[in-house]
């Protein structure tokens, strides 16, 4: 199974990723110079955070083994596929409860802006093999390793 | 660098994409890092930068615009902040030439001051009578035109230029005087399109987007045009002929000095000392047979355009800005003269490996390696002196130790060159009607200026190359200028022969009257020549400039000064193509204004397209468009 | 082979019986439920609402039951428990017998002894499916709705009927609306969302009876302060008891709930209890982890629940979104409040010796997930230098380098 592993050492807060992962989730296809960067529909599901002491954390979803936020799911949205290990979302079936934001006990997932579904990391599955953040990320800060 | 230059089996390296083959492959086997060998490790852009909402301009930033951060700290939206760093980039660009413009009227004042060689009085009592200037006699008028120049740039910006009255077509005149966008002094201009981008001062993205089309005005009618024809003066008038481009002008026996930059009036007396009996003896007596200048950017095509007057020192135009360190990469360049840009920082330590003496004669472009010694009329014998000595003691210095790697078959021998306003006239018979009817009858579907840069990032003149083909087999006939056309030529689309890669009827035009399909007006400043052109077929036809079958394109623009070139290009009511964005789809307002409310406002529009077919296919039907408009 | 039966297909009843076939590939699983259709009771809302049908709010795949091998009986109600003979006793006259029970039959709406309520024929709860069902049917061609309670339970009632636009009145006890997950001020935030939309309240007063016509329905609701509010349906949203009625006899310990030890354990070893039955709390990922947790250990894998922090909940009105975390009221003795209001999101959190007692957050919830973990485990948050709500995980970053799993705590 593989994860998204993180060296906040690497991290320079350039929000690569970020952009990646709304250019990757963006609804109409486009390039980077016309992914609306204001659009609230576009909101990034991974997060660098200031350390506070000049350097960054990168927030990543770590497709939990015992997932917080499937967990708290009571519409059956968020699931653990147990084949490649990652927590899976069913937008059609999601209450927008956002149980899951609060029993993520790492803060990743969020609601979406309109408050209609939530948003977190699909480790770009239909979208591009390797998730399209780490393919983005010009440090090396983030990578992917099988587990 | 160090560990890579003494290495002699150097195995190739990952470079960029280059138009041009054989150079491709042989910066590719560069013992030297070049530019196309840094393209890949800037590869990974930053996507707030590309798309213009990077805001740097105070110390809480920097500030980028996310779905979640959708203003800076100071309140400033996407539309503000990319409104801001493009007005600064006009305004930078605009300054740019607005230097080049000043320091050509000075030279040339200087010049008739000191009664010293004006080339063409013929192009000073054209230009002389269009102003409505008249002089005792041919120096008394150059200084007179001159100081109307400068007088003009000097103005403040709440007074009108006035030079811009006579030069500018009156159509174009009337809709810039309705609009309130005719410029005041130039420098005055630039300096309030820095105040007002500066920190929490102008947030109104249209306010400064209606600055940068002034700039625009200002940068063409005086940055570009003007430039032209004071050089044409001063230096020459372009004509018609065929000339060798690419690596081959370089010839290992002479000492060779590359020249880079914009502002040719600055060579005016090195380039001729250079040739005179002494230095050539002194030359001679270090073992060379002489000097020889090899154009490089955009005062190499300055060089080449005039080049009639001087085939003695300049034996063509080997490359565009990219191609200066292969050019260099040589072994068979000496020196470098520089006086602006696009002096790639790049080329120094390729300078220090190769042993290449840097002299820069205009501080603003100073050169962290070269020796500064500015262009200074009154002292421009003994600084000559000076800089021949040191070309020769470099020359001395570093031949028999530096390897050369030349590249013979590189380029041409007989690209068409010469061509502006007044030359492309004469040879069509002192009269623009034969153009015009072959446009009429559809043979020439319409003209496409193809201008601006060379860039890298995405490939080196791979898309001004490539549209350039897209282009002429539509039967659209392209004109040249800047950058660009150092990719065209030495990709050999400027020879008759280039004439089979045209669609049927401008095959047949270019063989009937044995010219290629792409006509290379020379440097980016001859951008104001297509203009003069332009003007003139819409004077002959009675119509506007935007109701031409006329479209611009700036493939690869590179700098800040192709974004002034551009604003002039959307205030002339011109279609604009542009191979990538100029930082400002952060904002959709400027986006909007820029590509679809600006038809309505100046006639111009921005296209981005990265693609050669589909950007050829946009601007064929906007030709198409304009020939219906005409009904042609 | 074992034979599991699991009573109840609530959360706690399905994710045990998910969790048991995991654990016990052979075992013979039977789940009895009440409820025909599997179905997410905090989303009955949306089926109210006519947003879902009850097919859309099952919480599990379809096939969930066929796929895992697991018999499911259902619309089957549990008449008694027999631990001497290890049976259950069905309403349909059957029994089955059991290796391992494990009771899930959650709790059921209680009305309260209002004069009227009880034998009122328009008078409905809201806790399950049926429930959701005949409140859909009565108010059909009605007008007016009376709601008791505006808790999550009421609240979520009548954002569903007003949306269709039913005269919605609420009547709370406490001074204002949502009184467990609100203070003052977010309460006045969705007050005012629910009276845009058309609901009446009435706060800080009781329902004290009603008057019925002579068919025995309702026709107004009384209130504590004399005044008489017409009404064409009732809906009671004052709480719930656990369902524990069946266990009378058998011997299974009782208190306000199915009584558990550590392991989820009842009285009797081989019967085990998790979800709203146990009274344990009263919330979804609880009960799902009791399900889990009692499945595991009915398979014989010890595994004690760690106790559950029952004082969180969310809740999305009107595209107002809310987290409430621990207590909010009464302030305790030398607490420290911090509120902000933090672009358009008003946050308030409680703190005594810096750590974290109460937490409100109306607005933008994203990434507040690590509140829970905060609160729960009591973290001092005083001595990390910031505002609780400048943190996020990356003050507590721990990743384990060879699964890349996070962590609060070094590995």
């Amino acid at each position: 199974m593989r994860r998204i592993f993180i060296d906040p050492s690497k991290c320079d807060g350039c929000k690569s990723c970020s952009l990646a992962c709304m250019q990757a989730h963006r609804e109409t296809p486009g390039t980077i110079y016309d992914l609306d960067l204001t659009d609230p529909k576009n909101q990034s599901r991974n997060f660098i955070k200031s350390d506070g002491k000049g350097g960054y954390i990168p927030l990543f979803c770590r497709h939990c083994d015992d997932p917080g936020c499937a967990n708290a799911c009571m519409s059956g949205a968020l699931t653990k596929d147990l084949s490649d290990g990652l927590v899976k979302y069913d937008r059609s079936k999601c209450a927008a409860c956002y149980m899951c934001v609060m029993n993520c006990k790492f803060g990743i997932p969020q609601p979406d802006t309109t408050l209609h579904y939530m948003v977190k990391c699909d480790f770009c599955e239909g979208i591009s093999d390797t998730p399209s953040c780490v393919k983005a990320c010009p440090t090396g800060a983030i990578y992917v390793k099988e587990v | 660098m160090s560990s890579c230059s003494v290495c002699s089996g150097c195995v190739s390296s990952k470079t960029c994409a280059s138009a041009d083959k054989p150079l491709e492959a042989f910066i590719r086997e560069l013992p030297l890092e070049t530019s196309h060998h840094r393209v890949d490790s800037q590869s990974t852009k930053c996507g707030f930068g590309l798309q213009g909402v990077c805001c740097r301009l105070c110390a809480n930033g920097p500030c980028r615009i996310t779905p979640k951060s959708p203003r800076g700290i100071c309140g400033a939206d996407a539309d503000t902040i990319v409104a801001r760093n493009f007005l600064r980039a006009v305004a930078c660009g605009s300054g740019c030439y607005i230097h080049v413009v000043e320091n050509t009227a000075l030279n040339l004042k200087n010049t008739a001051l000191a009664k010293g060689n004006i080339r063409s009085e013929e192009a000073l009592n054209r230009l002389a009578e269009v102003l409505g200037i008249t002089g005792t006699d041919k120096y008394d008028l150059a200084v007179k035109v001159a100081d109307a120049v400068l007088a003009d740039l000097y103005k403040p910006d709440y007074v009108q230029m006035e030079l811009i009255e006579k030069l500018a077509y009156s159509p174009r005149l009337k809709a810039w005087k309705e609009l309130g966008i005719v410029p005041g002094g130039s420098k005055s201009e630039v300096f309030a399109g820095v105040v007002k981008c500066s920190t929490n001062l102008n947030s109104d993205p249209m306010d400064m987007l209606v600055h940068c089309l002034k700039l625009g005005i200002s940068t063409g009618v005086y940055g570009l045009m003007l430039t032209n024809l004071l050089n044409d003066i001063l230096l020459g008038e372009p004509e018609i002929r065929f000339a060798p481009v690419g690596l081959n002008v370089i010839d290992p026996d002479y000492i060779n000095v590359m020249i880079t930059g914009h502002q040719h009036s600055m060579f005016t007396y090195i380039q001729d000392r250079l040739t005179d009996p002494d230095v050539v003896e002194k030359a001679k007596a270090a073992g060379a047979k002489g000097f020889k200048l090899v154009g490089c950017t955009c005062v190499g095509q300055d060089l080449q355009l005039r080049g009639a007057h001087y085939t003695e020192i300049f034996p063509g135009h080997a490359g565009n800005n990219y191609t200066s360190e292969a050019i260099l990469a040589t072994g068979a360049i000496d020196g470098v003269l520089s006086e602006f840009n696009c002096t790639l920082p790049g080329i120094e330590p390729i300078c220090d490996a190769l042993m290449i003496k840097q002299i820069c004669i205009d501080d603003v472009a100073k050169k962290k390696n070269a020796e500064l010694i500015p262009f200074n009329f009154e002292t421009r014998v003994e600084d000559g002196e000076k800089i021949i000595d040191e070309l020769i003691a470099a020359y001395k210095e570093r031949r028999g130790k530096v390897e050369l790697r030349l590249l013979p078959e590189h380029g041409n021998k007989n690209t068409l060159t010469g061509v502006s306003e007044i030359s492309l006239k004469k040879f069509l018979g002192d009269s623009w009607k034969p153009l015009i009817d072959l446009i009429v009858s559809g043979k020439i579907k319409g003209v496409a200026g193809v201008v601006g840069c060379s860039s890298v990032a995405y490939g080196h003149d791979t898309l001004t190359v490539a549209l350039t083909k897209e282009l002429i087999k539509r039967d659209i006939i392209v004109l040249s200028a800047g950058c660009s056309s150092g990719g065209i030529e030495n990709c050999g689309l400027m020879v008759p022969e280039a004439a089979e890669l045209a669609g049927p009827g401008l095959k047949e035009v270019c063989k009937s009257l044995g010219i290629p399909p792409v006509l290379n007006f020379g440097p980016c400043l001859a951008i104001g020549r297509l203009e003069m052109v332009a003007t003139e077929l819409a004077k002959e036809i009675g119509i506007d400039i935007p109701q031409l079958p006329l479209v611009l394109s700036a493939a690869q623009w590179l700098e800040e000064q192709a974004l002034a070139d551009g604003a002039f290009g959307l205030t002339l009511g011109l279609p604009l193509h542009l191979g990538v964005p100029p930082f400002i789809t952060g904002s959709p307002l400027v986006t909007k204004v820029l590509t679809e409310d600006m038809k309505n406002i100046t006639g111009g529009q921005v296209i981005v397209d990265a693609d050669a077919v589909s950007a050829a296919d946009k601007l064929e039907a906007i030709i198409e468009e304009k020939r219906r408009g005409l009904n042609i | 082979m074992t034979k599991y039966v699991i009573i109840g297909a609530g959360a706690a009843g399905v994710m045990a019986a998910d969790r048991l076939r995991v654990m016990d590939e052979g075992g013979e699983i039977t789940v009895i439920s009440v409820d025909e259709h599997v179905h997410s009771r905090c989303m009955l809302h949306k089926y109210l609402g006519h947003e879902r049908t009850v097919e859309e709010i099952n919480f599990v795949p379809e096939d969930f039951f066929e796929k895992r091998d697991i018999r499911w009986v259902k619309g089957e109600k549990i008449t008694a428990i027999r631990p001497q003979e290890k049976q259950v006793d069905l309403e349909c006259g059957a029994f089955l017998p059991y290796d391992k029970l494990l009771i899930a039959t959650g709790a059921g709406y209680f009305i309260p002894p209002i004069p009227g309520f009880r034998e009122g024929k328009n008078v409905y709860g809201f806790r399950d499916f049926s429930d959701a069902k005949a409140l859909d049917e009565a108010v059909k061609g009605k007008k007016k709705v009376f709601i008791v309670g505006s808790g999550l339970v009421g609240l979520d009632a009548a954002s569903a009927l007003c949306h269709q636009g039913y005269e919605v009145t609420i009547a709370e006890m406490a001074g204002r609306v949502m009184p467990l997950q609100t203070d003052d001020y977010a309460a006045s935030v969705y007050q005012r969302a629910f009276e845009e939309a058309g609901c009446t309240f009435y706060l800080g007063i009781g329902v004290t009876g009603s008057k019925l016509d002579e068919e025995g329905n309702l026709t107004h609701v009384v209130l504590s302060d004399g005044s008489e509010i017409p009404c064409d349906v009732v809906m009671v949203a004052a709480g719930v008891r656990p369902q524990i009625g069946f266990l009378e006899g058998s011997g299974i310990a009782v208190g306000r709930g199915v009584e558990v030890n550590e392991y989820l354990q009842t009285s009797d070893p081989d019967i085990y209890a998790a979800g709203d039955v146990t009274g344990l709390s009263g919330v979804w990922p609880d009960a799902f982890d009791q399900g889990k947790t009692a499945a595991m250990n009915m398979a014989g894998v010890p595994v004690a629940y760690e106790k559950p922090y029952p004082f969180k909940n969310t809740s999305n009105f009107f595209g107002i979104s809310m987290l409430s975390l621990g207590k909010l009221d009464p302030i305790p003795e030398g607490a420290q409040v911090e509120t902000v209001m933090d672009r358009g999101t008003y946050k308030k959190a409680i703190l005594v010796d810096g750590k974290l007692q109460g937490l409100l957050i109306q607005g933008d919830i994203s990434n507040t997930g690590i509140y829970l973990e905060l609160i729960k485990n009591q973290v001092d948050v005083g001595a990390l230098g910031k505002s609780v709500f400048d943190l996020s995980y990356a003050d507590f970053y721990h990743m384990n380098p060879r699964t890349g799993a996070f962590s609060y705590t070094e590995e």
